[in-house]
């Protein structure tokens, strides 16, 4: 009995071996790569995002703040709310990376990666929107490129869709609908202040040229 | 048997595994049966001294061998009829009558979640203290629940193992059907229609409440993934 499954593992292992799967390294940024590739069916292979599936381009960006909001999709934070259907998207990703170790490299690995620029897609006057980013700059700075102390993303450059996408869902509740999300309740109160959706698209067509 | 896999939970269960055992024994009779006449019959007229081996007995009637062939396929034309009463009568209870319900819960299968809304203290769906919640189902033990299923993206499928149901939801229809949970507990739901990258990791978390435990829930929905509508 015993040497039948031991038979057996190793034929599964030779086969393994044979089939070329990729090792993965113990730990760095190595390993964040390898653990990316989990992610780039939706996020692309650059982080440059797909407006397909709806998932934003995260290259570049902080890793504390991927890690932070990886956290939330794990923890019912963000993405559970019944009517997030690109969040609902992703919570169940955030779950298949389950050490919390995982998740730091992988992290680190999309904050090393260039940030990429998407196409304008939403039409926004990046006029009008400069003048109400005033507002914006108190946390996430003049140039977008936010403010770790206050847990305010950088924002500059983020694709146009995204960024209305994202203050829609701020507003009505949809993202930060948890009194524990303190970071998200923050810009929730913020996003309620922005009258509609064409002072969004504004607002996102000046975010998108930072 | 079949219990002792996956506990029968909803009051058609039992007949759901019914269905399986009946298939299960006639065509593992027919099988064991087809499969023993047949290495009999290699044996019997195996080659001998003096006696070649043969496809058949020049000298059997043949009426012998019509009836080999005939008297089995007549059996098995009798327990095809019997099949199909079975099947069509437990469909019929399944899948096209509607009992007399006591409750509504709506279930919406999404890329990659189920959404239930739930009717919440007033037992009617569609006011203000409906209770809906993500990948969580609460229903009450005993009580008749129709559903109604529908999906916001691709075709999914609504699967309760210990229910023995199994739906398709379709993006642009609403599906009705019922279930009767018989078992307290925590079960599985599963998606069991490929719907992309995220198919296989959508389950949800079926909870079979005692009249206590469904107030205790009613009470306090305030668990992050409960909303109020
Ligand atoms: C099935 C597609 C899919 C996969 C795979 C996926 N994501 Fe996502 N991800 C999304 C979508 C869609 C969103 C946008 C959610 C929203 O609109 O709120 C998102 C959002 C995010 C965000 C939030 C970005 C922000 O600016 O707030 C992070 C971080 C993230 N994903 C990281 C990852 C990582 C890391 C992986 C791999 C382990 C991954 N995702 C795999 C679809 C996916
Ligand atoms: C009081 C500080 C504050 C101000 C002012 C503020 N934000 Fe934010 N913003 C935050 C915080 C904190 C977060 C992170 C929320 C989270 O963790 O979910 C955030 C998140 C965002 C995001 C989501 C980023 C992503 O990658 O998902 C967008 C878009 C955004 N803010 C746009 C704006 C715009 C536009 C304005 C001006 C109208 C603005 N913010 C003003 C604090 C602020
Ligand atoms: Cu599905």
């Amino acid at each position: 009995m015993v040497s039948v499954r031991s038979t057996l593992v190793a034929l599964a292992l030779a086969l393994t071996a044979a089939s070329g799967c990729t090792e993965l390294p113990a730990s760095g940024v190595a390993r964040g790569q390898v653990l990316y590739t989990n992610c780039e069916q939706c996020h692309g292979k650059s982080g440059e995002g797909s407006t397909l599936v709806q998932a934003p381009p995260i290259a570049g960006l902080p890793a504390w703040y991927i890690e932070a909001q990886f956290l939330h999709f794990q923890t019912g934070l963000r993405g559970a709310h019944p009517d997030d259907v690109e969040g609902l998207k992703m919570r169940p990703m955030s779950r298949t990376v389950k050490d919390p170790a995982d998740v730091k490299v992988v992290a680190e690995y999309v904050a090393s990666l260039p940030a990429v620029k998407t196409e304008a897609t939403m039409g926004g006057d990046a006029t009008k929107g400069q003048a109400a980013f005033a507002t914006c700059a108190a946390c996430h700075g003049a140039d977008g490129q936010g403010n770790p102390d206050l847990k305010a993303p950088k924002i500059a450059g983020q694709a146009d869709w995204y960024v209305v996408r994202q203050l829609t869902k701020f507003k009505g509740g949809v993202r930060a609908y948890d009194p524990a999300d303190t970071a998200g309740a923050t810009m929730k109160g913020i996003a309620g202040t922005i009258p509609d959706e064409a002072a969004m698209r504004d607002l996102a067509a000046y975010i998108h040229t930072l | 048997m079949l219990e002792h896999y996956m506990k029968q939970g909803s009051s058609y269960a039992s007949h759901i595994d019914g269905l399986v055992w009946m298939i299960f024994l006639m065509v593992g009779f027919w099988f064991l049966f087809a499969e023993g006449m047949f290495f009999w019959l290699l044996w019997r007229y195996r080659k001998k001294p003096g006696e070649k081996a043969a496809y058949f007995d020049e000298h059997a009637e043949h009426k012998i061998k019509y009836n080999w062939v005939e008297i089995p396929h007549r059996l098995i034309l009798v327990c095809d009829v019997a099949l199909i009463v079975g099947a069509i009568s437990v469909w019929t209870e399944v899948k096209i009558s509607m009992p007399q319900t006591d409750e509504t819960v709506r279930i919406t299968a999404q890329q990659w979640a189920w959404t239930f809304q739930h009717a919440g203290p007033d037992g009617e769906l569609d006011t203000m203290d409906d209770i809906t919640t993500v990948d969580e189902l609460h229903v009450q033990l005993g009580k008749t629940y129709k559903f109604e299923l529908a999906s916001k993206d691709v075709i999914h499928s609504f699967s309760v193992p210990l229910f023995r149901l199994k739906q398709d939801a379709i993006p642009g229809r609403v599906i009705t059907g019922w279930f009767k949970p018989t078992l307290a507990g925590e079960f599985d739901v599963q998606c069991t229609e490929i719907c992309g990258i995220g198919h296989g990791i959508m389950p949800a978390k079926l909870h079979v409440d005692t009249p206590e435990e469904y107030a205790a829930w009613l009470a306090n929905p305030s668990h992050y993934l409960a909303y109020h509508y």
